[in-house]
């Protein structure tokens, strides 16, 4: 192979890889969607109202409310530490309700109110967003170990 | 007294797979046969003993023995016997110890089937076999056993996870595990061609067919797990770009780089490094997919663990091979020196190292898309999640350049195709695909990627329609027969090239089912009283009410829909939302889907009312059951491949 050839070879994979790491790089900032918890997403600054973010936490109790014959329900999403409203408009998955885990995406209105039209499908009742793992706010599985053996 | 028998069987395993790793490199070092021939007991009995302690696991759960924590968590007394078996891998130790077993099998396997060909490799080969295997082991017997007991023993056991209980949930783990583990044995062969000095075309000849089974077991089980996702989870889509998913869609991209370029060094003898990087990032990937699964460290379906301890277990452990196969690359990397070079940029091997550099490409995009979280959580305490959107933009035009380069490929010249070359192959297909685009577009498909994807598609097969008449021609002309019979003759004299060329129909098939369905999906979500109807597509659906449903272990509800199209009656429709009377909190659902000739249509039942209201998810997936043909034409393919005879030459 003569130096032309593999210069030309050589010239066209850092043309092609340049172009999709462009690609690839170019879309993904605008496709990174940052989590938040309701005490974290109160302290927003405004700059990201409006943007796509998730937020997660638990449905308090008796908050959930289900505006008839339509997709719509409001409900309040705790950390514990700070509680947040959301505005829900969709249909939520098997495992929501009230008292348990929940991950809703949306944006974050004028800093008062979250609305959200998708809230994350999960699979298993085990699964919690981890950072509410470690604050303890779920029972952990060796609790449910006991009262298996109770 | 059973599950302590698998326990001690497992430990065992453990000291006889350390002896494994010793044993046969000391008796090639000290030219000792019978420390070599000890090498293929070992992994025999090793094999034997992982068997014994899976079996005394499933015995456990078939007694219902819930002092086994393992049991008392993934099973309870009224779990189907099928299910009950299955739950041997329903959890993150028994899958463990599930994906040991699989790799005790084939290492075992490989160690009498190649042990006459291969002396001076195959005690490297079981010594490596024997690392991996150890280092899986210490992880069960230390941080993951599922022969663990609980006292006092709960009466009953919580419940398999209600998603797991259906039959694509059971064979989607066993064939994502043969996949990965399936890719140790050439892995393991690399390595021993990299140790014992032995770096011709041998090692890559030995592990063809071994290759080629654990790549369509891991299409397979991509597949399968597609498939449930797309009835079980009733969102009307069966890939998310979910970490876990993209877990298993790495090895696959890398492997299928592999399986092409092995054949550049078959024929050409280059590539011969590039291969050897290829295989062991290959396994490294399945490898860090275990990882990513098992460590609980992705919040996912299955990520089930959260014991951070095993997740640094598993890093240590992948650093190590890492280190190892690279390090052994770096070292032995004079012996590899080739003499052979590129000839031209037109040509089959340039057409193959821009396919691997593509697939790479797409690997490292999902790479980065999968990470890229963990790395800011580690760094900054950041949660971040990419969206599907920035793979769905991404990944496509990677997609469609190897399409393309799959048509050019298999039809374009070793070392430096000709002008004629290009023009006689390429010309009449060019043609045909910009015809058939312009029909399509003509007839109203007016989306670029529907457009794109029918030129290449009309295009490549073109090139495999043309290159079979003109092969099957020569044949029928030069033995006297009919041209069906040459169609036979061509392929019987090249299985191994036809068997290619139907699976990438298989993949084409598989690519206008995916943008069909994606292209053209429509959706809709509504809310109905018994009695009423609304409309998708051309078809409207009647909402007659709800009624009770009920399985062994599960009782439900179920809501009746009739279907027309253009007031003809077409179908009954009942999806269903499930309540399984296990330790489970969740309901599942299950949609109805109702295949047509063009596509699916799909129910899911969202929600129901105390007044009898139904919220209801309705879609249409045009073209989505191509996706599944296109994975069976694909096995089609490897089929025939492997149930190529040998030649009596060789």
């Amino acid at each position: 192979m003569t130096k032309g050839r593999k210069i030309g070879i050589g010239v066209s994979i850092l043309i092609i890889a340049g172009a999709l790491g462009y690609l690839a790089l170019g879309n993904f900032g605008e496709n990174l969607i940052y989590f938040y918890t309701p005490s974290e997403i109160r302290t927003l600054s405004p700059d990201y109202y409006g943007r796509k973010v998730r937020v997660g936490g638990m449905v308090v109790m008796g908050s959930l409310k289900v505006i008839p014959n339509t997709l719509r329900m409001n409900f309040d999403l705790t950390d514990g530490a700070e509680t947040i409203q959301v505005a829900f408009e969709g249909v939520p998955p098997d495992l929501f309700k009230e008292g348990t885990g929940a991950v809703a995406e949306g944006y974050w209105d004028s800093g008062k109110i979250f609305h959200s039209n998708m809230i994350m499908a999960k699979h298993s009742e085990d699964y919690m967003p981890i950072e509410m793992k470690r604050a303890g706010v779920e029972l952990p599985k060796k609790d449910f170990i006991k009262s298996l053996q109770e | 007294m059973m599950i302590e028998l698998g326990y001690f069987a497992v430990i065992t395993a453990l000291m006889v797979s350390i002896a494994g790793i010793i044993i046969p490199v000391a008796g090639l070092w000290t030219v000792n046969n019978s420390l070599i021939r000890a090498g293929r007991q070992i992994v025999t009995v090793n094999f034997l003993l992982i068997s014994l302690a899976c079996g005394t696991l499933i015995y456990s759960f078939l007694m219902r023995d819930f002092s086994v924590k393992y049991v008392a968590m993934n099973s309870n007394s009224r779990l189907p016997v099928f299910y009950t078996i299955a739950a041997l891998w329903g959890g993150h130790e028994g899958s463990l110890l599930f994906w040991t077993w699989i790799l005790s099998a084939f290492a075992a396997l490989a160690a009498w089937i190649h042990w006459k060909k291969h002396p001076a490799t195959i005690p490297y080969l079981i010594a490596i076999e024997s690392a991996v295997t150890a280092g899986f082991l210490a992880l069960i017997v230390f941080l993951s056993s599922p022969f663990e007991r609980i006292f006092p023993a709960p009466s009953e056991g919580m419940d398999l996870n209600p998603l797991l209980q259906d039959p694509g949930m059971v064979f989607h783990p066993p064939f994502l595990y043969l996949g990965y583990v399936g890719f140790s044995i050439p892995f393991s062969f690399a390595m021993a061609a990299l140790l014992s000095g032995r770096l011709g075309e041998e090692w890559i000849r030995s592990t063809h067919r071994w290759t080629l089974l654990s790549w369509i077991m891991l299409t397979f089980g991509i597949l399968m797990g597609g498939y449930w996702a797309y009835y079980e989870l009733g969102w009307g889509g069966y890939w998310a770009w979910d970490p876990v998913e993209n877990a298993s869609f790495m090895p696959w991209l890398v492997g299928t780089a592999y399986l092409h370029s092995v054949m550049v060094q078959e024929k050409r003898k280059m590539f011969k490094v590039w291969n050897l990087f290829l295989i062991i990032v290959t396994f490294s990937l399945s490898l860090l997919g275990t990882f990513l699964v098992r460590s609980g460290i992705l919040s996912s379906v299955h990520a089930f663990a959260n014991d951070p301890g095993r997740g640094v277990y598993i890093l240590i452990f992948m650093s190590a091979v890492l280190l190892f196969s690279f390090g052994t690359l770096i070292i032995r990397s004079n012996l590899l020196k080739t003499k052979i070079e590129m000839d031209s940029i037109v040509s089959r091997e340039s057409a193959y190292l821009f396919n691997n550099l593509f697939l790479l490409i797409a690997t490292a995009t999902v790479f980065l898309g999968t990470l890229y979280p963990l790395l800011v959580d580690t760094l900054y305490g950041t949660k971040v999640t990419v969206g599907a959107p920035y793979y769905n933009k991404v990944f496509m035009p990677i997609v469609l350049i190897i399409l393309i380069l799959m048509g050019i490929a298999p039809m374009i010249a070793w070392r430096k195709a000709s002008a004629e070359n290009i023009r006689r192959n390429f010309l009449i297909p060019l043609i045909a695909g910009l015809a058939s685009a312009a029909i399509f577009a003509i007839f109203g498909i007016r989306m670029a990627y529907p457009l794109i994807i029918v030129f290449i598609a009309c295009f490549v097969s073109a090139t495999i329609i043309i290159d079979l008449y003109k092969t099957s021609s020569y044949w029928s002309s030069h033995s006297g027969v009919s041209l069906p019979a040459g169609i036979y003759k061509a392929w019987h004299h090249n299985q191994r090239r036809y068997g290619g060329l139907v699976t990438h129909i298989g993949v084409l098939v598989l690519i206008l089912g995916i943008v069909g369905s994606s292209a053209y999906k429509l959706e809709k979500t509504v809310m109905l009283k018994p009695g009423d109807e609304f409309k998708l597509g051309s078809y409207s659906y009647k909402f007659l009410g709800i009624q009770d449903a009920a399985g062994i272990n599960w009782r439900g509800v179920e809501a009746l829909f009739n279907v027309y199209e253009k007031d003809r009656f077409v179908a009954e429709m009942r999806p269903q939302k499930r309540q399984y009377m296990g330790g489970s909190q969740m309901p599942t659902t299950e949609a109805a889907i109702e295949p047509r000739r063009m596509g699916d249509l799909y129910l899911s039942l969202s929600e129901i009312t105390e007044e009898g209201w139904i919220t209801v998810m309705a879609f249409q997936n045009p073209l989505i059951h191509w996706i599944w043909y296109g994975g069976g034409i694909m096995g089609l393919g490897v089929v025939l491949i492997l149930f190529k005879r040998r030649r009596r030459d060789s």
